[in-house]
Order: C-alpha cells, then sequence, then structure tokens
C-alpha cells in the first residue's frame, strides 16, 4: 500500500554561495540547512512559506558537512562540523535564538573529527575521523567538553556515525563496508556487523533504540537487531548510493535519500517501500523527517545538489 | 660604461650615491633604468641569446624621473611590485649582482670575518593560503628571505651554502659566455653534490626570485617537456617550419620566437590535457586525423613548465577568439594543475609578470572543461516510481588519500577558492570531493561508449554553443 505526499513548499538556491545542501536537522519548530557556504540557515517550520528567521553567519568559512541537532526539545542543541576541521556547538535561547556555545577542542589533528551525532538530550556527542577512531565527547561546558569514550577500529574512514537516543549506543559506518555497534556504558565493542562490503555513507538508530538502518554504496539499506547484531531485513529499490536515513518519530517509517536524487519512504512494519519522490537530478544529502506536531499530518523535507530545500506533508486520508 | 661602473653605481650606498653627479644620471638612465613596454626578450632561443643591446632600442626619448630614489636595495625589495618603474635586468646586471656576491664573500675570507652570509628570497615555501589582506589586491606576494651562512650551525647548511655557490659559478659562467644552460646540465655538473634535481631546480628559482628577474635571464631554461599537436604552423625566422599534424606521437613544444608566425586559421578549440598517457591514446585513436584538423592539444604532462606556459600564452596572444580548455583529473592535483596553467605557480610569481605589470603567462580564459563530478553519474531522472535505472557502474572511481584530502582542505583556503572568490566552481568540486571521498581519472572515460574520444567531441561541441548531435559525434569534427 502506497502513501501519498504533497509538496508543501520549496525554497530555491538556499544557499546561494553554495551548489550543494550537504545537512538538514530539524528541531520541534524549526529547520536547520548546512551548505558548502559559511553559514547556517534557520528556517520556522510553523509557518506556510518556511521563512529564513535566523543565519549563522561565518559558522565554517570552508563550508559545513554535517550539521545535527538534539531531539529532545528541552535539549535546545545543535552541532556543525566544518571542512577545516572544528566541531562547534550552538545553543537556543527561550526564544528560539541560537548562539555559539563552544567548541570541540580534539587533542588530534584538526580535521580529524567528520561525521557527528549529538544524543537525545543534547549532552554527549559522537564523531567519526578519517582514521576510523570513533570518539564520544560530553558536552559538559563546566567540564571543557572532554572525550569521555575512545573507540578503535580497523583503521577505515569513518563515514557515518549514529548515537541512540537512551545514549547507551554508539554505531559507526565505514569506506571498508564495517559497521559496529559500540556499548557507550561499557566502554566495548557490542557488534561488528558486516553484510554491505562497499562504503556505508549513513546509518541510524530506530527511537527505541532496538533497530538500526545502515545504507550507502551497496544501494541496500540493511535493518540489524542492536541486541543480537543479526541482519533482519534488506531493502532493495535505490539505484544509487544511499546518502541519508532517517526514522519517523513513531518508528513506523524510514525515510532515505539517494545520489540519484530519489527519496523513498519505508513502512518498517511490511519491509516494503511506500512512496518515492524525485528532487531534482542532482545527488540528495539530506532527507528528514520533521517532529511530529498533534493533529497535523506528518511531514519530511528534502535537500541536496539542486540547491533548494522542499517540504512535504502525507495527503489527508 | 663597463661593468664596474654599472657596479659601482648599482651597488654603492645610499649616500655615496648622492654624491654621484646629475649629468652622470641623467645621461646614463637610458642604459641603467629604461622603461621596458614589452617584455623582455623572453622567446629566444640559444641561436638567438639575449643580449644586453637589445634594452636600448625600448622606450627611446622615455626618461626616468631623476627625482626617484636609486637605491637598489629599495628597488629589489619593492620588486615586482614596482614594474612599472623597473630599471631592465639584463644579463650584465645580473653577472653584476652575482660578482658582488661572490665578491661580499671574498672579501668576508681576506677580512677574517667569522661568517659568511648569502642572503636569498624565496617564494618556495609560500602557498596561496591564508593570503594576508594587505596582499589580496597586489596578487604577487612578497618573497621571504632567508641567510645562507657558511660556517653554518650543522653539516647540512654547509652543504647548502657550496651548493648554492657552486651554482652561481655555474649561473654566472654561462652568462658571462653567453651560453643557454638547461637546469638538467646544471644537475649532472654534480649529481653527488646536488643529490638531486629538485635542488637545483629550488636555487635556481630562488636566485631568480632573489634578482627579481625571469630564470630565462640567468641563461637557464628547463628542458622541454610538454608535448604538443594538431592542425596548426609555425614558421620560425631561421627558415624551419613546423607543423603540428605531423608526426603520429606529437612534438615537444616548440618556442616561438618574436619573428616567428604562428598559423591557427583551422584552430577551433585548444585542448589542454593533464597526462601524456591520455594524449597518447588520443593521438593513437583512430578518429585523431578528424579530431585533430580542428584543434590544438598540448600535454605538459603534470603540472606545467615555464615552456608550455609560454606556448599556450603565445597561441592565446595571437588568436584571442579560439577557446581553451582544461581536461584535469577530478582530485585536488587535477584542480591545482589547471591554477598553475590559468593563474600560474604561486611560488614563481616572479617569472610571471612583464615590466608593465600584464600577467605574463597566465591564461586566465581557460575553460575547465572536465572532469566533474557530475559526469561520473549520469543517471537518467524519471519521476516514475518504477524506475529502476542503475547507475552505470564505472570502474576507476578511486578513494581520496589522506593525502588527497588535507591538499583539498589546503586549497578551499586557497584565495582563490574562499566564499565569494573568482573560482566558486572548483571550491564546490573540491567539496564534493571531499564529500564523496572519491576522486576519478580522465580514463574513466574510456569505459564510456565511444570512449574518451566521442566524449571529448560532444563536450567540445557543446562547450562551443554548436549544436552536437550525440548520435554521430564524429560529424562535428
Amino acid at each position: 500500500m502506497s502513501k501519498q505526499y504533497l509538496t508543501l513548499h520549496t525554497v530555491d538556491s538556499a544557499h546561494p554561495k553554495a551548489s550543494d545542501i550537504f545537512a538538514l536537522a530539524p528541531t520541534s519548530t524549526q529547520l536547520l540547512s548546512a551548505s558548502g557556504a559559511s553559514s547556517i540557515n534557520v528556517y520556522d517550520t510553523t509557518q506556510a512559506d518556511f521563512p529564513v528567521i535566523q543565519s549563522l553567519d561565518k559558522a565554517h568559512p570552508l563550508g559545513i558537512h554535517h550539521l545535527v541537532t538534539a531531539r529532545e526539545e528541552k535539549a535546545r542543541r545543535a552541532a556543525s562540523a566544518g571542512f577545516e576541521g572544528k566541531v562547534k556547538i550552538w545553543s537556543q535561547n527561550e526564544d528560539g535564538v541560537w548562539s555559539e556555545d563552544g567548541e570541540i577542542v580534539d587533542q588530534n589533528k584538526p580535521g580529524e573529527m567528520w561525521a557527528i551525532a549529538l544524543s537525545a538530550d543534547g549532552q554527549y556527542l559522537a564523531s567519526s575521523s578519517i582514521n576510523g577512531k570513533i570518539n564520544v565527547w560530553s558536552l559538559n561546558k563546566n567540564e571543557g567538553m572532554p572525550r569521555i569514550r575512545e573507540y578503535e577500529t580497523k583503521g577505515s574512514f569513518g563515514l557515518c556515525v549514529d548515537l541512540s537516543r537512551n545514549g547507551s549506543f554508539t554505531a559507526s559506518g565505514h569506506e571498508n563496508g564495517s559497521i559496529y555497534i559500540f556499548n557507550n556504558e561499557s566502554g566495548r565493542l557490542a557488534h561488528s556487523l558486516s553484510g554491505l562490503v562497499h562504503p556505508v555513507r549513513t546509518l541510524a538508530f530506530s527511537p527505541a533504540s532496538r533497530l538500526l538502518a545502515a545504507g550507502g554504496d551497496a544501494r541496500i539499506i540493511a535493518l540489524y537487531d542492536v541486541t543480537s547484531g543479526e541482519q533482519v531485513a534488506n531493502f532493495t529499490g535505490h539505484g544509487g548510493w544511499v546518502l541519508s536515513l532517517d526514522w519517523s518519530d513513531t518508528g513506523e517509517y524510514l525515510l532515505s535519500g539517494s545520489h540519484d536524487s530519489k527519496a523513498k519512504v519505508w513502512r518498517i512494519e511490511t519491509r516494503a517501500c511506500v512512496a518515492t519522490h524525485s528532487h531534482g537530478d542532482k545527488p540528495l544529502w539530506g532527507a528528514k523527517w520533521l517532529p511530529k506536531v498533534p493533529q497535523k499530518s506528518e511531514m519530511f523535507a528534502l535537500a541536496g545538489g539542486n540547491n533548494a530545500i522542499s517540504f512535504y506533508r502525507e495527503a489527508a486520508g | 660604461m663597463d661593468v664596474d661602473d654599472f657596479e659601482d653605481i648599482l651597488f654603492t650606498p645610499l649616500d655615496s650615491q648622492n654624491s654621484l653627479g646629475e649629468d652622470l644620471l641623467d645621461s646614463d638612465d637610458e642604459i641603467l633604468f629604461p622603461i621596458c613596454d614589452e617584455e623582455p626578450n623572453l622567446w629566444n632561443s640559444s641561436a638567438n641569446p639575449i643580449t644586453t643591446s637589445g634594452t636600448t632600442d625600448t622606450s627611446p626619448g622615455r626618461h626616468v624621473s631623476t627625482a626617484k630614489p636609486l637605491n637598489t636595495r629599495e628597488q629589489s625589495q619593492h620588486g615586482l611590485n614596482d614594474q612599472a618603474h623597473r630599471p631592465v635586468r639584463d644579463r650584465h646586471w645580473v653577472t653584476a649582482r652575482i660578482e658582488a656576491m661572490i665578491e661580499k664573500i671574498v672579501d668576508g675570507l681576506l677580512e677574517g670575518h667569522g661568517v659568511l652570509t648569502i642572503t636569498l628570497k624565496s617564494r618556495a615555501a609560500l602557498s596561496r593560503r591564508r593570503i594576508a589582506a594587505t596582499e589580496a589586491d597586489g596578487r604577487v606576494p612578497e618573497p621571504k628571505e632567508r641567510d645562507i651562512n657558511f660556517p653554518g650551525a650543522n653539516a647540512q647548511e654547509a652543504w647548502n651554502f657550496t651548493v648554492l655557490v657552486r651554482i652561481l659559478e655555474l649561473v654566472h659562467g654561462s652568462l658571462t659566455d653567453n651560453t643557454i644552460m638547461t637546469k638538467r646540465d646544471i644537475y649532472y655538473r654534480h649529481p653527488d653534490l646536488f643529490v638531486k634535481q629538485s635542488v637545483v631546480d629550488r636555487y635556481v628559482d630562488d636566485l631568480a626570485c632573489t634578482f627579481g628577474v625571469h630564470r630565462s635571464q640567468l641563461n637557464l631554461t628547463a628542458g622541454a617537456k610538454g608535448l604538443v599537436a594538431g592542425n596548426f604552423a609555425l614558421d620560425q625566422d631561421n627558415g624551419h617550419q613546423l607543423n603540428g599534424m605531423n608526426g603520429k606521437e606529437g612534438m615537444l613544444v616548440p618556442t616561438i620566437g618574436e619573428n616567428d608566425t604562428i598559423d591557427l586559421t583551422r584552430v577551433q578549440w585548444v585542448l589542454v590535457v593533464e597526462k601524456e598517457a591520455t594524449f597518447r591514446s588520443l593521438m593513437s585513436s583512430p578518429q585523431w586525423k578528424m579530431l585533430g584538423s580542428h584543434g590544438v592539444i598540448l600535454t605538459a604532462k603534470g603540472y606545467p613548465d615555464v615552456a608550455s606556459r609560454k606556448f599556450l600564452r603565445r597561441l592565446t596572444d595571437n588568436a584571442p577568439h579560439i577557446p581553451m580548455y582544461a581536461f584535469v583529473d577530478l582530485d585536488p592535483d587535477g584542480i591545482a594543475i589547471m591554477s598553475t596553467y590559468k593563474y600560474g605557480s604561486y611560488r614563481l610569481a616572479h617569472e610571471d609578470v612583464t615590466p608593465t605589470d600584464t600577467p605574463a603567462l597566465s591564461l586566465p580564459n581557460i575553460r575547465w572543461l572536465g572532469l566533474k563530478s557530475h559526469h561520473m553519474s549520469r543517471t537518467p531522472v524519471g519521476e516514475d516510481d518504477t524506475d529502476t535505472a542503475v547507475l552505470p557502474h564505472l570502474q576507476g572511481l578511486m578513494r581520496l588519500t589522506a593525502r588527497d584530502r588535507t591538499k583539498a582542505a589546503r586549497m578551499l583556503e586557497w584565495d582563490l577558492c574562499v566564499e565569494g572568490g573568482p573560482e566558486q566552481s572548483w571550491r564546490q568540486e573540491l567539496q564534493k570531493m571531499l564529500m564523496f571521498n572519491v576522486k576519478a581519472e580522465m580514463q574513466i572515460l574510456d569505459e564510456l561508449p565511444g570512449g574518451l574520444v566521442s566524449w571529448l567531441s560532444k563536450e567540445l561541441g557543446q562547450a562551443q554553443g554548436i549544436d552536437s548531435d550525440c548520435s554521430d559525434d564524429g560529424m562535428l569534427f
């Protein structure tokens, strides 16, 4: 059974100084976007025309490759990673205005933090690196935002990383196809998953932290059981590399974005693709659900190499 | 006026210069500091070496204001910023500078100074990154100075000094004999001393930078490196005629003399390819006769040498309407190589400017033909859900190395690639390379139906705005 999503609005030339939008990150009332330009845009998702309400200028002079937000509404935190190698932490005040709140100071060489992820409460940040090291940082400012976990892998570039919402697991996807799940409480490797062989470019824990979805150059999306480490499903259908994955709030649906500019919505229960949307003819870097708002139907946003952000809403009935 | 007089004027301190008669300055400034309207005679080969007398026929009747300070040290410090007022630095001037350097050392030895010092200026350590705001408009960066001492603190410094003195001696010899040497010649005089070619190259470039002259004014050339082919003809002053369609492997990039004439009437485009392998594969393709009859193809085998850049610059000066394209690998080096063709080498900026301050070797109009990231993903885009089109699986995509990633990040800091800089497409392609962590060589296009030649035919056709018919690419040419 397929589902219908309607285009609500499209922001063209969202980042005029860049070619590609590399990341989207939602909060309950906003969407943040980052690109090859130096600034972060903040859109109001409660208004019909999704206006830009804030621009965080000169965040990263060489462009921004990753941007994430903490899931919980009260967390009010975001983090951005730039091509110059820095990771900046952003905080939001009561009025919804963002400001810079510090930097992760890596003891390693600059440029060694690549993908980043925030815990739901915004207290922890996980990062991957080109040499395969996976780190977890406490974002406690009084303690100087120290590194609290350091996981060694076999040295393959960590292209993606995620933290489970309950904070107990870190997962990393690597260029050689490996996927690791680490137990943050014990500081040990919980599972070494295999099955994709090709570079793993995105992974995401389900809201209940029971499942892990992963995708990449193999063009399939693999679903793993976090407790057992078993692969429980394979979603096939994407014609290009899978670049982004995001679970809906209820865990019923998975949204995926691909290099071939297509986004797909998958129903977890039936393991079936229920909707496909094209977003121009350039790589689709970001595909994110907007948090569910009572009395409103589910929405998601797509962005990528065409420099446009499109907002979709589930068709009523 | 002989060389000694030159030296007296050039190398005496400012105070004593004031004691020189105004008459002397007035009468001789034409010879000492004539203003060059044209680039010095750089196109000469060994058959017609640079001579000092050549300077007297430039701009007769123009005078340098005597109010201008004649302090040569200041002159050379301002160096390239002050092109319009630069004295002609000919063979004799350079010889005199070298002799002054050596004389200082001899004096030092005679007077029993503890340390002998030669001060060199160098751009070798400069990069395009982090340009100070004050220099952003000046384009040519200020060189850095360093002292080479003897006896030095360690064996390395003693070796540096020996190498430099030996190179000075060889350069001086070739200047006084008025013969042209290649950098390779110098290296082979003492391979055991110089250890590797790059040592010679570095010191030669530093010397040219120190004197503020072109390397050719040290009577030094690099051996020709580039290859060129295509439908052009060069009538040389000495009666020789070169035709670019002759030969199956192209010719070494020729030197175009001032009085040579080059015929480009049948040339519709100039294609610069990064790699010799690509050049050779094009030359050996059955379609070459057709393709080559409409254009010129050149490769400098990687980062371009001065000779290849001079040749291209001459083509552009002769026929500015002919479009010029760069075809390079999709990796940080490919873009850096294209940058060297387009803007010149940052570290050899003293080679790059004529006395009238117009860039002598840059190719500002060269266009980037490929390879770009969208060439790798030619997926049909359809709105239908049933579309299961699979990316044509191109072999030859490679992962970036750690060095590639570092280089790409550094290049993003170049003044050319900063946000709002002149090369936004370079910035964007570098960012995408880092995001995908993938690079590709030009040979990847051989996998396409029709191979590289038909791809090039199509791209060149589209780039020129010709209505290209993909089904019959050969017809374009």
